[in-house]
């Protein structure tokens, strides 16, 4: 492999991370942006996304890939038990109380998993495991091409959903003022439960696409993910769609850049280099308006 | 009125739970407290879960014989009592200072992750309780100045050992095999590329390795040394710069729940078909289960198995251990789990030769012990502890791993050396050597 190749190679490895950040920053920001809520547990709805996948995987052996429509259904529904149970009660009650229920739900969850599933590593094997696509010089598995397919067909149909459907403009009305929407007679208490609902289900939807991709997994696997969806947020905007995609990209190629560069230990460092630069230089985020 | 009741009755609770914490820590007659430190929980749960139940096995039957011989002729039962590290540096100091403040064991048995044990040995020192470390493998356990070791016993390779022993047999395996099938000459020097975990016991395998080729004058060089983050599981940007070295091999530091990605997404995403070596905590059912068929050919360094044995003495030994294990778990022992079964009837003949649980005696038996060895192949085959650094000495050996379909998992053959193998190194048929020059 020459030199063009490699760095070829290194691209298309931060393109695939950079899937299943965008997919979990972007869940994390349409909460964020309509509720204003910060949940720090939101890797724990990608880990139990991964699981669901994984056990109708091993019960059933559907392809996962199919798996991953009943697992985002799943999380819309879990989702939403915990936006009413938990979140709801402390709504408008001060940041603290959000940071310490979303860190209980942490452990709440990953003991939860743990003793459902152990905490045993496991993995899934995808059934295109071990097809490549000679592309140029570079090796292309299957399996990545298919993450890259599902995400950028997940983010059309979000898209669609919340520029054409009356919910999604309700969603986007009380994301840019939620005084707003109530005096228009939006009924912002179910906009949070489906906003809270569908950024599960994108989260579960990164975990499906974590595990296919050959991934191992326990239940500890959400919490790096979920400090980089931050970072990648607060990186491209707090609240925007576009910001946490174009993050997500950035983040996937400045971390796989910097493991080759830099070498491996510098590969959650540069994240967080990079966040403090944009912060430093644009504290709004690269698409974030001022007051967010 | 009703807040001195309150204050009253939280006294009085407090105080009932106080007599009862006391009434745990007071040791009943006839009885040893042995402390298991082991990860029961987080990314290392699967080998601390076999430390666990190994030492389990290894105490039921030290009290099935009878138990332990004190100085005044009674007989003491072994009571385990665990502590879970967490896989975590803050919980192995929550477990070491539990264990022995709380539960008051007369001696401590196991500990995985050097960066998890190193963190609480400064409780270790403080308390001067006998520590029998059985699966962090760094050297700096024992040789560390920071603080004071004397307590601690080393009973497992460390890192400066095997990457000793597989540098050498590499050179003398390896490097012949390979350059036999690109038909180069003898003198062709080895392309060897290392991965490793950024802590104590990655780097301690990339120092020895280092060291090993300049001190031995060996024809390997070391053409990438790539690390990663503990826990990481995505490999393939350090791959992807490992294949454009061309390596004939790559040396792995890394845990079981890291070395079976590594070679996955190396064989399947890379196309990197070449010979994978890895450390000895690789020895375990589970990594045999995830690498799979792409973990045929790969090198485990090694000194027990749950799928083989060596020919020799330890052979009935072996298979009688993991035999008593299957029986109550259901599942075959790992490595790990050998050094703490072994680790547990260390404890107790220490403790039966002091005569009594005296911490300075104790620790006093463990630095004159000689035992001969139980289920692992020692040096001298007796179970004995350096005069400087308080390290046992192992005979390691190196296995290969092939695929069976039927299973859908790995097996292993011991290769090297030739005391205790079962068959021959071979390359597999697959496999792409860097280059010819």
């Amino acid at each position: 492999m020459d030199n063009m190749g490699v760095f070829l190679q290194i691209i298309f490895w931060g393109l695939y991370a950079g899937c299943i950040y965008i997919l979990l920053a972007t869940g994390l920001n349409l909460i964020f942006g309509v509720m204003k809520t910060v949940n720090f547990a939101h890797g724990e709805f990608l880990m139990l996304g991964a699981y669901i996948t994984a056990t109708i995987f091993f019960l059933t052996g559907i392809n996962p890939y199919l798996i991953i429509l009943l697992s985002m259904l799943a999380l819309i529904g879990i989702g939403a038990v915990v936006e009413r149970f938990c979140f709801r009660p402390i709504l408008g009650t001060g940041k603290l109380n959000e940071i310490f229920l979303s860190i209980g739900l942490i452990y709440i969850f990953q003991n939860g998993a743990a003793m459902i599933w152990t905490d045993e590593w496991q993995s899934v094997k995808s059934p295109y495991d071990g097809i490549t696509i000679p592309v140029g010089s570079l090796f292309v598995p299957l399996d990545y091409i298919l993450i890259m397919v599902f995400t950028a067909a997940i983010l059309c149909g979000l898209y669609l959903f919340l520029n054409r459907t009356t919910i999604g403009m309700q969603m986007r009305a009380t994301s840019q003022n939620r005084k707003g929407a109530m005096l228009v007679g939006i009924n912002v208490e179910r906009i949070d439960i489906i906003s809270f609902g569908m950024g599960c289900s994108l989260a579960a939807a990164a975990g499906t696409l974590w595990i296919v991709s050959g991934q191992i997994f326990n239940p500890y696997m959400g919490s790096i993910p979920a400090i980089k969806a931050f970072a990648i947020i607060i990186l491209g905007g707090l609240g925007s769609i576009p910001g946490a995609i174009i993050g997500g990209l950035l983040m996937g190629l400045a971390e796989n850049g910097a493991a080759f560069l830099l070498g491996g230990i510098w590969k959650d460092a540069i994240s967080f280099v990079i966040l403090i630069i944009v912060l430093v230089v644009r504290p709004t985020g690269l698409f974030g308006e001022k007051g967010e | 009125m009703k807040y001195p009741v309150i204050f009253i009755a939280i006294l009085l609770i407090t105080a009932f739970f106080a007599g009862c914490t006391q009434q745990q820590a007071t040791a009943a007659p006839g009885v040893i407290k042995i402390g298991v430190i082991a990860s029961l929980t987080g990314p290392a749960s699967n080998v601390g879960t076999n430390m666990w139940q190994s030492a389990q096995v290894a105490a039921d039957k030290v009290n099935a014989d009878g138990g332990v011989t004190l100085k005044d002729g009674s007989k003491a039962q072994l009571k385990l009592i665990v502590g879970d590290d967490e896989s975590t540096q803050q919980g192995g100091q929550k477990a070491a200072t539990k264990l022995i403040t709380d539960d008051k064991v007369d001696i401590l048995v196991g500990g995985y992750s050097s960066a998890v044990t190193s963190a609480y040995e400064q409780t270790i020192a403080e308390y001067k309780i006998p520590y029998i470390v059985t699966g962090a493998s760094s050297p700096i356990i024992t040789h560390r100045t920071d603080i004071d070791t004397s307590y601690i016993f080393h009973h497992c390779p460390t890192t400066d050992t095997y990457g000793q022993y597989t540098t050498m047999f590499i050179d003398q395996v390896v490097r012949p095999a390979v350059n036999k099938k690109l038909g180069a000459s003898a003198d062709r020097p080895f392309r060897l590329a290392l991965l490793y975990q950024d802590t104590a016991f990655g780097k301690g395998i990339q120092t020895a390795v280092n060291d090993t080729i300049v001190k031995n004058n060996l024809k390997i060089i070391l053409i990438s040394q790539q690390s990663f983050r503990m826990g990481e599981s995505d490999f393939r940007t350090q791959l992807t710069a490992i294949k454009a070295t061309n390596p004939d091999a790559v040396y792995l530091g890394a845990f079981p729940n890291e070395g079976a990605p590594i070679i996955t997404q190396a064989r399947r995403d890379i196309g990197l078909n070449t010979i994978f070596l890895n450390a000895e905590n690789n020895d375990n059912a589970q990594f045999y289960k995830d690498v799979g068929q792409y973990g045929e050919g790969a090198i485990i360094e090694s000194r027990f198995s749950p799928y083989t044995a060596p020919a020799g003495a330890v052979a009935d030994s072996q298979n009688m251990f993991k035999q008593s294990y299957f029986t109550r778990f259901g599942a075959y022992p790992d490595m790990m789990g050998a050094s703490t079964y072994e680790g547990v009837f260390i404890a107790a003949k220490a403790i039966a030769n002091a005569g009594t649980t005296d911490k300075a005696t104790v620790r006093q038996a463990l630095v004159d012990l000689k035992m001969p060895q139980i289920i692992e192949v020692m040096k001298d085959q007796t179970i004995s502890f350096s005069p400087d650094f308080r390290e046992s000495t192992f005979d390691l050996w190196m296995e290969q791993l092939s695929y069976n379909a039927t299973l859908g998992e790995t097996r292993p053959v011991i290769v090297w050396p030739d005391n205790l193998k079962t068959t021959d190194f071979t390359l597999p048929s697959w496999y792409m050597a860097g280059s010819s020059s």
